[in-house]
């Protein structure tokens, strides 16, 4: 329950920052996603099931404050937390700079993936590059931020863990 | 076993969730704005809203310094635009000014010459006596204008001399300050009938009025107009200038008395030739 708790206060503070600081912050034409950032964080430290589950809450919880169809994020951010959690356990590699790639990587795919579901909703009319354009620019900026998310967020996984502490 | 049964179940709780997500996205495209998630949507923001608005008032001056830091470049372009929008504003506003002092002028120059209800042709002065020892301005209208020589030249202020040269395009005034300038003068004073001389100019000094009958006193101040005898150049009563000085001289036939201009010769700029009929 305690981790529930902290878990949606990580999201809900990802979403007032992002939709009160990040909205102003566009370079390029595009803004980092914050949501797309603690869900994969999410995934990486708490496996593919948290991941999904932080990514369906936090895809929700901004599919609300957004105008579109609602549940695009939300179906993106499940998708992605789960895979992006599979994903981990086949990395090895004990960089520090782990989180900041998966970040990145996820990040472009996630958005990709959720411009292409607009897409066939016929809710995206930008065209490809500009897409491209946009997960690009997020994807980089995303992983920018990443050095400073990473360890809070980690520090409340941790904090909040059961005692049966689970490792793969 | 108990991780394959964990994988199971997140397995299947994903496939839960993109449900879920994917009938949120079926009904809420189905349903656009009046659908029951469009309702749950409005309370959501209701709820976040006043957060947000705490938030953003903590952090505005962060979000202000990275979007000053995104906007530099057409920060730049705009300080670039203003720079030239000033520059042209400064100018305008000097030609502005400009035009206000000329506009004076001939409010002034109207005012002179409907008073004594002269025609009048305005002209700008374009050149000033090159030599040491004449008096003169060179003015952008000529015979082609109507104008003639021993025309008379005023401003606002009062009388600034004749024309002695014409050419179709200009023409040349001598100024009442010139040595050889003699101008038929009558003082003007409470008191005073006929006081009458002959003003001579000076150069860079005050004018000198000469042939004033010496038993009429005189005082420092008094103006000092044209006499406009008939067949004079000058029209009667333009002026010129006030009574600086008074020189008793007992012993002399007459009293020297000097004036000084109206006009204010340095800086002559527009004009008005009173448009006299040819003396016979």
């Amino acid at each position: 329950m305690r981790r529930a708790l902290s878990f949606a206060a990580v999201v809900l503070t990802a979403l007032l920052l992002q939709s009160t600081l990040f909205a102003q912050v566009e370079l390029g034409g595009a803004k980092p996603e914050l949501i797309y950032l603690v869900t994969i964080v999410m995934a990486m430290l708490e496996g593919p099931a948290s991941g999904a589950v932080a990514g369906f809450a936090g895809g929700m919880a901004q599919d609300f404050l957004l105008a579109q169809p609602k549940g695009i994020t939300a179906l993106t951010l499940t998708l992605l937390g789960y895979a992006v959690g599979l994903f981990r356990s086949y990395i090895t590699s004990p960089s520090p700079l782990i989180p900041v790639f998966l970040v990145a990587g996820g990040t472009f795919v996630g958005i990709l993936f959720y411009g292409l579901v607009s897409f066939l909703l016929g809710q995206f009319g930008l065209g490809l590059g500009y897409l491209l354009r946009v997960a690009l620019l997020t994807a980089l900026y995303n992983a920018l931020l990443t050095p400073a998310f990473y360890p809070v967020i980690r520090r409340v996984a941790e904090s909040s863990r059961a005692t049966r502490v689970f490792r793969w | 076993m108990a991780l394959r049964a964990r994988t199971r179940s997140a397995r299947s709780l994903v496939v839960l969730l993109v449900l879920a997500s994917l009938l949120t996205i079926t009904v809420d495209y189905r349903q656009g704005q009046t659908g029951p998630l469009a309702g749950l949507g409005r309370v959501a923001l209701a709820v976040i809203t006043p957060l947000q608005d705490a938030v953003s008032k903590v952090i505005r001056p962060v979000g202000d310094f990275f979007s000053t830091l995104t906007r530099i470049p057409s920060i730049k372009q705009e300080n670039e635009r203003l720079r030239e929008e000033n520059q042209a504003l400064r100018t305008s506003q000097i030609r502005i000014s400009e035009l206000e002092t000329e506009v004076a002028q001939l409010q002034a120059i109207v005012g002179l010459v409907s008073t004594y209800n002269l025609p009048y042709q305005g002209a700008r002065v374009i050149g000033s006596g090159v030599s040491n020892f004449e008096w003169s301005v060179t003015i952008d209208k000529g015979s082609d204008d109507g104008i003639r020589v021993d025309m008379p030249v005023v401003t606002g202020a009062g009388l600034v001399g004749r024309v002695v040269e014409v050419t179709g395009g200009s023409a040349k005034v001598m100024l009442i300050l010139d040595t050889r300038s003699h101008v038929a003068a009558r003082i003007v004073a409470p008191g005073l009938s006929q006081v009458t001389g002959d003003l001579q100019g000076q150069g860079p000094e005050d004018l000198d009025l000469d042939l004033v009958d010496p038993d009429v006193p005189i005082e420092a101040g008094a103006t000092v107009v044209t006499a406009g005898y008939d067949g004079a150049v000058y029209p009667p009563s333009i002026p010129i200038g006030t009574v600086s000085r008074v020189v008793p001289d007992p012993t002399a036939l007459d009293q020297l008395v000097t004036v000084r201009p109206f006009v204010d010769f340095s800086a002559l700029d527009i004009v008005a030739v009173v448009l006299t009929p040819p003396s016979e």
